[in-house]
């Protein structure tokens, strides 16, 4: 049996790192002894605190300010990280953004900011780590699903079909990255409390919690602790699944 | 586009160091690398192994390589129609591809040649030629 996770001195990348839940994987990381990078859209004030907090422990911590749809700019990121650190370990796609309407509602720049940042995002980001795990013949990349996902959700058909695409993605990768010993999961968190998804959670209100087995709404240590599993030498034998951390969300 | 000329001299000039990073993307020894074996006939490459090379060439001559870059040049100035139809090669799209292919032993060519097995050519010095050019073009 194993005893460490293999992740101490691992170089991390994990998008989306400074809010939510984002900061809890890059935490949870670092107190691993990995060194973590995390890219942010624009909360520089966010991406300080993390990094500051982070420090102030000991840890390795970067940030870099980087919109993952820009696929120009995540190639630019990702080639200055591996040329400081020599390899990227471990990819965290965890950048996300919401645009809750029904359908009908929506308008395009609803539709095209949900997909172009789940999912391209997904794209941009792990076109541009993948050759240096090829390159390495290792690697896990765990990609940030969602309850939404597998399960429908009324006024998510634009969040909901960008984490089904994620999912699709996750496991057709699994297979072309297999024969290099990269193995890539997907986490599908429920209903998770974060700033993300406060709005969601006010709507539904205490309703929601009576449709969660566990009956609280999830922290995003729960989905963090998932995220390092899969991550960590604890997972070599898994890759292609969608682990779910939803408090039992989806039996109701 | 016209298509750059490459001299022996210049292709010699890069083989070693190509070799070399065939052999770590392939995993297997340098001495493996001989400049007209078939990459995927002879040592085995997979797809990911292309991409893998490419990859590598990047990296250690400096140099940018566009993906598909070597089926484009291939390709040269002719139209896709004209060099290819139903996915297999046209009559003009082989005497094209001999041309820009011209390390490929004659008796590779197989006729008819499907577009998706135009990788099956591919050789180290391929790869030579493809990072003399893209070190002309930088």
């Amino acid at each position: 049996m194993k005893t460490a996770s293999g992740l101490a001195g691992k170089s991390v990348l994990v998008t989306g790192g400074s809010r939510g839940i984002g900061r809890a994987i890059v935490e949870t990381f670092a107190g691993e002894g990995a060194r973590v990078a995390f890219f942010y859209r624009g909360n520089d004030e966010a991406a300080q605190d993390v990094v500051q907090s982070m420090h102030a422990a000991g840890h390795h911590v970067h940030a870099e300010r980087v919109d993952v749809r820009d696929s120009a700019a995540c190639v630019q990121a990702v080639e200055k990280l591996a040329d400081e650190t020599g390899r990227i370990d471990v990819l965290i796609n965890n950048a996300g953004v919401i645009r809750d309407n029904p359908l009908t509602a929506l308008t395009d720049d609803d539709v095209a900011t949900v997909l172009d940042t789940n999912v391209g995002g997904v794209f941009n980001t792990t076109r541009a780590v993948a050759p240096y795990m090829v390159m390495q013949r290792a690697g896990a990349i765990v990609n940030l699903s969602s309850v939404a996902g597998s399960k429908g959700g009324r006024g998510q058909t634009n969040y909901a079909a960008s984490k089904g695409a994620i999912e699709a993605f996750t496991r057709a990768l699994a297979v072309e990255l297999a024969p290099r010993k990269i193995r890539v999961n997907a986490v599908a968190p429920g209903v998770i409390d974060t700033e993300m998804s406060q709005a969601v959670r006010d709507l539904a209100g205490d309703e929601v919690k009576a449709r969660i087995l566990m009956r609280r709404v999830g922290s995003a240590e729960d989905v963090a602790n998932a995220v390092w599993f899969l991550a960590s030498d604890y997972a070599s034998y898994v890759t292609g699944e969608v682990f779910h951390v939803d408090g039992g969300f989806k039996f109701d | 586009m016209a298509e750059i000329a490459v001299t022996q001299q210049e292709i010699d000039a890069v083989f070693p160091k190509v070799a070399e990073t065939m052999a770590d993307a392939l995993g297997c020894d340098v001495t493996d690398i001989k400049p007209d074996v078939s990459l995927i006939e002879g040592l085995d490459a997979e797809s990911i192994d292309f991409l893998d090379m490419v990859f590598r060439l990047e990296r250690a001559f400096k140099i940018k390589i566009p993906r598909g870059k070597i089926v484009e040049n291939a390709r040269g100035d002719l139209p896709d129609a004209e060099f290819e139809q139903g996915g297999i090669v046209t009559d003009k799209g082989l005497a094209q591809l001999k041309s820009y292919l011209s390390e490929v032993p004659a008796e590779r060519f197989k006729t008819p040649m499907k577009v998706a097995d135009i990788p099956r050519l591919f050789t180290p010095t391929t790869f030579c030629k493809l990072v003399v050019r893209a070190q002309k073009e930088a």
